[in-house]
């Protein structure tokens, strides 16, 4: 770290970015061991290299502005009033060569296909169950697993049409790895569209070297899909995006995705249910709803069929859904193919349902339900990372190598008491990417993850290249959620790989 | 198409904002008159004004006394009272963002802009007239951006009818309160009284016209002015014409006939407010009048809402 008695006035015209890099242990996305730009990332890195800090730094404050005046914040109410701050973006892009790229999407798209396999089948014949190749109990045993949903026919077969997989790239392999099934109602593909926006305004001569693939169809593509599940005849059908209102962490990214599709964007209030069939309240009386783009949980869907005290969900909406007068997507019941106990058997389905093996492996994951597994689990803990497995954003977690005696204590009871409802994995050495640090105004690598967002129209899975690619900003920090302390980058799959 | 939710908000923002701006009016008003008027009158001057927001009896839950300070707390930032300016505001910017995918971009920037403006006079300790000629030059700028970014749909006729509606009896309640004083108030010397109704004037921002009209500052002539002039933009009647439009084009009515009880209401009151004169109005008693008129606002205001945002659905 520079000293901190050095002016700024000392750094100008000589400080560059990229002095005294060093990519360390770690696989580092665009530096290569022996210090140079990998293939495809040469132009950027050149063009940061030879950048003044000066220029960086206004371009920061330019793309900071940017996202303050737009109102891309989220809320933090621990004063009471409630204070907007901004979910930090860091300019420098995570670059994806094409070929690495390709095996990716097949991944991706062999992993979403054979989730919602196994969806129709858990909600249908049951024949994985009866095969013994998933355990009965450990489905069953699912906070997400919905009997309701058994023996429901969902429009056009599909459960899982928007998933948000979490991918990792292990330092020691080079390899990505699935970290995380996001199949109920992934957020944060509007940070991909702003991003890129922001990108483009920025550094508007670095899309001119780098040919980087485009991301503003995903609105489009997914309205397609909203369309074609309506239950009615007809080319206009009504869609709706379903918030949870204005206190919702996302409520930005829903706020923008429905006004990026033209689609209305409700409240449980808005809509009501008449002899099961849905409609909105409007000034000059109900209009029927065909398609619910839903960003509510399964549990606040409906107070009748569920949590009776959920304030922002419909009564009778399930009852519509069962007639078939409604389409819903995520289908209801979508929590039972990305619980984290389940995730361990997802390339046993990949296997069972397809016939193929799995393109992207998963981490090697502990089940605590299961006695030998958990007394290894319990044996090892400040090793490990440990999870809760019905959670998702960061909560529920415990990161063993970082936490303090008590702490793995308080998780080691927690984890006798309830064995059913977490699960461990060793800690990954994830890549890093070079990353601006305002402390020592130059780059340095921190590490990185990557969320695809995936669109599932019963056929085919179209996923718009690259993703939202979250990085731990804390030096060390292998925690990407932005509730602690993580940012955003843009992230470019280019059209070759170099 | 529009919700009945988004249509609620835009009326809301509409109300929310026409109060702080009224609000704001009246307190600046007061306190410069209190400037020039000898001390023993002040309850004259505070107590009123506390009156005119319909929270009297929070205010003196909360304050043994109607004096600047208590006033300036309690109607500029209390969260105690639901009216406050600064409560408004923040109301007025929390329906904004709810439906800022249907507002312009220079509204939601205005109105949140106008919300921080507010935190950071409070935060700072700011006098009451600065204060208040910021939130009433916010309340100008929001009407000029409306104006020049919405497009004239039906939710810009909900906006509107959630300001003239408010504007209508806010007007109305300041006219009864300060006669009411002023009649009461006996003891009061004649110059003291001229300068209250100046104030009112001032208050509504009609003491130049008023002044251009009329020679002398009379009773029956300020609430003349108030309730049935056609061209101020602050009197009933010219607040109720818009209303009534709005109402109209919102349901498609033509004019002579009426599709709800909100548009027969409307209707029916600025009628009266173009055919009455003022002296047979002094003569049935002002007081009763303007009672009525309250009652007919708030009336109209829950029609608007039971007919548009949270009718009934039967199953």
């Amino acid at each position: 770290m520079s000293s901190a008695s050095m002016s700024h006035s000392t750094h100008s015209g000589s400080q560059l970015l990229f002095s005294g890099y060093d990519p360390g242990a770690f696989y580092d996305e665009m530096v290569a061991p022996n210090g140079l730009p990998r293939p495809g990332s040469a132009p950027m890195y050149d063009m940061l290299a030879n950048m003044p800090l000066e220029v960086f730094e206004e371009r920061r404050k330019l793309a900071d502005l940017s996202y303050l005046v737009q109102g891309i914040t989220f809320t933090v109410y621990s004063d009471g009033r409630g204070t907007e701050r901004l979910f930090p973006f860091d300019l420098v892009p995570r670059i994806i060569p094409r070929s690495e790229w390709d095996v990716i999407e097949r991944g991706l798209a062999q992993r979403v296909t054979a989730l919602n396999l196994y969806l129709q089948d858990i909600y249908g014949p049951q024949r994985i169950l009866k095969d013994k190749i998933v355990p009965r109990n450990l489905v069953y045993s699912c906070k997400h697993f919905r009997r309701e949903m058994v023996g429901l026919s969902v429009p056009r077969d599909i459960y899982v049409h928007i998933a948000g997989i979490d991918l990792v790239r292990d330092s020691r392999t080079g390899q990505y790895l699935v970290l995380e099934d996001n199949a109920r109602s992934p957020s944060g593909i509007s940070y991909v569209l702003e991003n890129r926006l922001v990108m483009r305004r920025t550094f508007p001569q670095a899309f001119e070297v780098c040919e980087v693939m485009p991301v503003d169809h995903y609105p489009t593509e997914l309205a397609q899909i909203l369309r074609s599940l309506s239950p009615r005849s007809g080319d206009r059908p009504v869609i709706v995006l379903l918030t949870p209102g204005l206190y919702n962490s996302a409520y930005f990214e829903h706020c923008f995705l429905a006004q990026e599709m033209g689609i209305e964007l409700v409240e449980g209030r808005d809509l009501v249910v008449v002899d099961d069939v849905v409609y909105m309240k409007t000034i000059h009386g109900l209009t029927r709803v065909d398609v619910i783009y839903r960003r509510v949980d399964d549990d606040f869907l409906d107070p009748l069929a569920f949590r009776a005290d959920s304030l922002v969900g419909v009564p009778g909406l399930m009852n519509a859904y069962r007639a078939g007068n409604i389409a819903m997507a995520n289908a209801v019941g979508t929590g039972v193919a990305d619980d984290k106990a389940i995730y361990a058997y997802v390339p046993a389905f990949i296997k069972y349902y397809m016939g193929e093996d799995p393109i992207l492996q998963n981490v090697d994951t502990y089940l605590c339900s299961d006695d030998k597994q958990l007394s290894y689990v319990l044996d090892n803990l400040k090793d490990l990372v440990v999870k809760a497995v019905g959670e998702s954003g960061g909560y529920g977690m415990l990161m063993g190598p970082s936490s303090d005696k008590k702490t793995i204590e308080d998780f080691r009871e927690r984890l006798k008491a309830d064995p059913r409802n977490y699960i461990a994995q060793p800690v990954i050495p994830l890549s890093r990417c070079p990353s601006f640090d305002p402390s020592t105004e130059n780059l340095s690598g921190r590490h990185v993850d990557l969320r695809p967002y995936c669109l599932y129209d019963g056929e085919n899975v179209t996923i718009v290249p690259g993703g939202l690619t979250r990085v731990a900003l804390q030096k060390g920090s292998l925690v990407v959620n932005s509730s602690q302390g993580g940012g955003s980058k843009d992230t470019w799959v280019l059209r070759g790989d170099e | 198409m529009m919700l009945s939710r988004i249509a609620d908000s835009l009326f809301w923002i509409g109300r929310y904002m026409e109060r702080a701006d009224n609000t704001a009016r009246i307190l600046d008003v007061n306190y410069h008159m209190l400037l020039e008027q000898p001390p023993d009158t002040y309850k004259l001057r505070w107590d009123p004004l506390i009156t005119v927001t319909g929270e009297r009896a929070r205010f003196y839950q909360k304050y043994d006394e109607a004096l600047a300070s208590s006033a300036f707390d309690f109607l500029g930032y209390s969260e105690d009272n639901p009216n406050s300016i600064a409560q408004c505001i923040i109301r007025a910017r929390e329906n904004a963002r709810t439906i800022r995918d249907r507002i312009s971009r220079e509204l939601w920037e205005d109105i949140n802009g106008l919300y921080h403006k507010i935190n950071k006079l409070r935060d700072e300790g700011e006098d009451l007239a600065r204060f208040c000629d910021a939130v009433k030059r916010g309340g100008h700028r929001f009407h000029g951006v409306c104006d020049a970014t919405l497009p004239r749909d039906e939710g810009w006729h909900f906006l509107q009818a959630g300001c003239v509606l408010e504007r209508a009896e806010m007007t109305a309640r300041i006219l009864d309160v300060h006669y009411h004083q002023l009649l009461e108030g006996s003891e009061i010397l004649n110059e003291a009284r001229s300068h209250a109704w100046m104030a009112v004037l001032k208050s509504v921002a009609a003491y130049e016209f008023y002044k251009r009209q009329y020679t002398q500052i009379e009773p029956e002539k300020v609430a003349e002015l108030l309730l049935l002039d056609a061209r101020h933009p602050r009197s009933v009647r010219f607040n109720l014409g818009i209303l009534q439009n709005s109402l109209y084009a919102i349901s498609g009515s033509v004019p002579g006939t009426y599709a709800n009880e909100a548009e027969r209401l409307t209707g029916r009151t600025h009628e009266q407010l173009t055919y009455d004169s003022i002296g047979e109005i002094f003569s049935g008693g002002l007081h009763n009048y303007l009672e009525e008129l309250q009652v007919t606002c708030r009336t109209i205001g829950n029609q608007i809402t039971e007919t548009y945002l949270y009718y009934a659905v039967s199953a």
